[in-house]
């Protein structure tokens, strides 16, 4: 029998005849409508997605689409067939890519709703109209200044620096007794005097923005948040791998290097050069200059933190693993190296232990972990994994290192979510060609953390790699060859990337991947057996990570990195690290709260015994040695056979 | 008072796996070895039989090697230059099971030829190493796989960085696969995930899961062994498979077998000695599950054959 398919596709209709039993991607094809279908028909990816306004059409499989969508007539053309009349209409891709079910997108960064500048911010402008001096009032400037701020801003005792006194008389002057002055309380010892930053000549507007700036010591990357600390707006985000890449993946070998002679002070200086650049970089996007800004607010694991402050962080490293100091006291940016305002302080967050560092508690506080009910995982994928578990009442943490992969180091063509990183891929299982997206939509120059998630999970569903990791050398494709470090798969031809260059996943990248996804799931699984806490009790799982705006979780599920749950129960968060920084440098008392948080922490140490490495084993696999525990990957393995 | 033992009751057991092809079964061998089908731990003879005793496999080369000890050449003598020669005196020997192990220098048509001779040698049951170099073994393994089809050898070793090609060859051909992990459950566990998702049956896999000699890691060895039956008892499917060790090659690399001069005076003679390490580095095997026991010293699988017979009688 033979039906009418009518299709509406960029405002155009088309109408053809088919029999019944024809599936919608064909009868498309044949009205001459392109309908993109990534994974090669099987119902996997979702993105053929398109809505039935009228007529009945058989849904085979609903995979990645929700429960209202179907409602609301939205079915999969590969999986749909064609029973009577049909009208259809094609949607453009990016709205078919906003519906998937399976992608998180990075929660966007608001002002915290409560933030009021005048009440939680430490530093604050005050503008004051001193009484011009005479032949009768001989006052000083600097008296003049403290009596104006007793009387007028109610400031009963300020200090001031020497630079400031040299200083002070031009701006009194320039803006003829007017001025507007910059103070800041005390944030560790809050009943003690206030502190003189600057002083500008005349009436400063209330609205302008007084800069602060929130930055997250990565060991792989640095990120670092411009603030107007009187809105509360996050004015740029910029971030970099971190200079003593070049010394060094890991916290471990950056400490031995550090040991060096003058080892120190070039790890010092290269993460100092890091993040002044990106100071700079991210001041000329508000058109203000390093020296505007009046705070920094630093988070950052404990040997990052050391090796910024150039305190030896060998005792990290031995038994006992003690760390010189776990929360430094604020101190002056210009000693510390920071080039923001030469008055400005920087105040580095509190960690807990060697391998639990200011890192994992701002992390805490931004996951909101701390202040729920319900039992919750915390799962930073960095460099260091950190993990936590815990609800209001407890918090227990571990950390495993887990490489740079995830962050697109130490991977033959990874790179930094930026510009021209490949975010998602995805392969047909019968071609084996894959179609990828970039990160601003031109050529690809290389692939990002969430992009090397989806490609080892495709790789592996479609059987380009086995559950090893190995390059399957007999699939049929010249995609698949022999590289100079075993298998490799290309996923762009050099014709079409950015460089020219071939942009390949090599046999040595999955095994990188692989120890990395593998150290993160050992992590969090001996850690709830710790605490005797099965995985499918926890509440929520909270993920964090420099991936860019975006992880497919689903993918993440299928290489093993997350556990296999249903997936509405993730929550990813991007890098919670700097927002907690965030948190802390706009609000006194998020601050406090992260003191608290990192009293609150219990460390578990995974080295204590040999559980570890044995769930590290079984995880070293895709998705894991036991099968059992990945039950929706079993299904989508024999869905692909 | 009568005391009751307590017995265990597995939800689990270990898989049979029968090596060789006799010509009703459409191979040329005069038996069949078939190894496994435990349901207890071993020799728990109150809570089960051993349904299949282990056998001993005698190791043989495709040429004399230049690395054995002397101890092994005066004891094989010039069956040493010929496979066939010193396959029918392994059987004389008392060897279960033939092992054939070739060279670098072998190719592949010589190696098919080795493999004939031995085949046409004796009646028992083959079992082939390649050289242990990935290209070279999948060059020499495919021949003979081919040239054998139906007599149902056992190929070695796939690894998991290489068992596409022999596990394909196996498949193909009617044979059994030897697959060889570095002592680790996990690992041993992946590699038969690996070779069983190629469409291999759990039976026709045998696991080499690595061991050291007496006094050179044994121990992790034997506790890789027990996890690895235990979790088979338990109903873990991709632990079910019979277990094949090289005690003779492990024992005969260490010193105290090797070397026969510049030792302790206390350390006693050295060919009993040597044997003495040989036979105990088995039977800490025997004791931790092993089914297929790869021997070099006819002294050593005298004694373990006749340790074993104790065991199961007991």
């Amino acid at each position: 029998m033979q039906h009418t398919v009518t299709f509406t596709h960029n405002d155009k209709r088309s109408s053809i005849s088919v029999p019944t039993g024809t599936m919608l991607t064909e009868a498309a094809q044949l009205a001459g409508i392109e309908i993109g279908q990534p994974c090669g028909g099987q119902g996997r990816c979702g993105r053929c997605a398109v809505l039935v306004t009228e007529g009945d059409a058989r849904r085979r499989s609903t995979l990645r689409l929700s429960r209202s969508d179907v409602d609301e007539g939205y079915a999969l053309a590969c999986q749909t067939v064609v029973e009577g009349d049909v009208s259809i209409l094609v949607p453009p891709q990016e709205k078919i890519e906003r519906r998937l079910t399976t992608d998180r997108v990075v929660a966007e960064v608001t002002v915290p709703v409560d933030y009021d500048y005048d009440q939680h911010q430490t530093i604050h402008r005050v503008y004051l109209e001193l009484t011009p001096p005479s032949m009768e009032d001989q006052t000083d400037d600097w008296a003049r200044l403290q009596t104006a701020l007793r009387i007028q801003a109610g400031i009963p005792e300020v200090l001031c620096s020497l630079h400031l006194l040299q200083t002070l008389g031009k701006p009194l002057r320039e803006g003829e007794w007017n001025v507007t002055a910059v103070v800041e309380k005390n944030l560790e010892f809050p009943e003690r005097p206030v502190r003189l930053i600057e002083v500008f000549p005349g009436r400063v507007d209330d609205y302008s923005p007084i800069w602060g700036c929130a930055i997250d010591i990565g060991t792989t990357t640095v990120s670092l948040w411009l603030v107007d600390l009187v809105s509360g707006q996050v004015k740029a985000q910029v971030a970099e791998y971190n200079g003593q890449i070049a010394r060094g993946e890991d916290v471990i070998s950056r400490i031995i290097y550090s040991g060096k002679a003058g080892g120190e002070q070039e790890m010092r200086q290269r993460v100092l050069d890091t993040i002044n650049g990106l100071l700079e970089t991210a001041c000329k996007r508000v058109k203000a200059k390093p020296e505007d800004v009046m705070k920094a607010t630093i988070a950052g694991n404990s040997t990052m933190i050391h090796l910024l402050l150039g305190i030896p962080a060998s005792s990290i490293r031995l038994s006992p693993f003690i760390t010189a100091v776990n929360h430094p006291p604020v101190m002056i940016a210009k000693e510390v190296g920071i080039n923001i305002h030469h008055e400005g302080r920087v105040d580095c967050l509190p960690g807990v232990a060697s391998y639990v560092g200011a890192d994992i508690t701002a992390g805490v506080l931004s996951s909101g972990l701390e202040t729920s009910e319900n039992v919750s995982l915390f799962i930073d994928v960095g460099t260091n994994g950190e993990i936590v578990l815990g609800n209001r009442d407890w918090l227990v943490t571990c950390a495993c290192s887990a490489g740079p992969a995830f962050e697109g180091a130490g991977v033959a063509n990874g790179m930094r979510a930026t510009q021209g990183a490949i975010e998602e891929v995805w392969i047909n299982s019968d071609s084996l060609e894959p179609t990828y997206r970039v990160i601003g939509g031109g050529k690809p120059k290389g692939i990002c953390g969430s992009g090397l998630i989806a490609l080892l999970s495709e790789a592996f569903l479609t059987g380009v790699i086995d559950k090893a990791g190995n390059v399957n050398l007999m699939a049929a494709t010249s995609r698949v060859r022999e590289g100079a470090h075993g298998g490799e798969y290309v996923l762009v031809w050099g014709a079409e990337s950015e460089s020219g260059e071939d942009i390949v996943i090599t046999r040595v990248d999955v095994d990188n991947l692989l120890r990395a996804k593998a150290a993160i799931y050992a992590g969090f699984s001996i850690l709830a057996d710790t605490v005797g806490v099965p995985l499918e009790m926890t509440d929520r799982v909270l993920v964090g990570g420099s991936f860019g705006k975006y992880i497919n979780v689903e993918k993440a599920v299928q290489i093993g990195l997350l556990p296999d749950m249903d997936w509405s129960r993730f929550e990813f968060l991007g890098n919670t690290s700097v927002k907690g920084a965030y948190a802390a440098l706009l609000d006194w008392r998020m601050r406090d709260r992260i003191t608290e948080i990192a009293k609150r922490m219990t460390y578990v140490e995974l080295s204590a015994d040999n559980s570890f490495y044995d769930a590290f084993t079984s995880a070293l696999f895709l998705p894991h040695t036991d099968m059992s525990r990945f039950p929706s990957v079993a299904e989508a393995l024999a869905k692909s056979n | 008072m009568p005391i009751e033992i307590p017995k265990d009751k597995w939800p689990g057991s270990v898989k049979k796996v029968t090596l060789g092809a006799t010509t009703a079964e459409g191979g040329t061998r005069s038996r069949s070895v078939t190894v496994g089908g435990q349901t207890t731990l071993p020799y728990l003879l109150f809570e089960a039989p051993t349904p299949n005793k282990p056998v001993v496999a005698i190791e043989i080369k495709s040429h004399k090697p230049d690395d054995w000890s002397p101890l092994l050449g005066e004891v094989w003598g010039d069956a040493m230059n010929d496979p066939a020669q010193w396959a029918k005196k392994a059987e004389e020997a008392g060897a279960d099971i033939i092992v054939l192990a070739l060279t670098l220098a072998d190719s592949p048509e010589d190696a098919v030829k080795a493999v004939k001779s031995v085949l046409g040698a004796t009646g028992l049951p083959l079992i082939v190493w390649g050289p242990g170099q990935a290209e070279k073994d999948n060059d020499l393994l495919v021949p003979i796989a081919e040239a054998t089809k139906g007599e149902k050898i056992m190929l070695g070793i796939c690894e998991d960085k290489n068992y596409r090609t022999i596990v394909a060859t196996a498949m193909a051909n009617g044979h059994v696969v030897q697959a060889r992990t570095p002592m680790d459950v996990n690992l041993a566990k992946q590699l038969n995930i690996l070779i069983t998702d190629m469409g291999l049956p759990a039976d026709r896999v045998i696991m080499d899961p690595t061991t050291g000699a007496l006094g050179y890691g044994i121990e992790y060895g034997y506790s890789v062994m027990e996890r690895l039956r235990l979790a088979a008892l338990q109903g873990d499917g991709m632990t079910q498979l019979p277990m094949l060790v090289t005690p003779g090659f492990e024992a005969w690399k260490a010193k105290e077998s090797k070397v026969g001069e510049g030792v302790p005076e206390a350390w006693g003679d050295w060919k009993a000695r040597a044997i003495h390490w040989e036979t105990l580095t088995a039977m800490a095997l025997v004791e931790s599950g092993a089914d297929i026991i790869v021997l070099r010293h006819p002294e050593s699988v005298k004694r373990v054959k006749d340790a074993v017979e104790e065991l199961v009688a007991a």
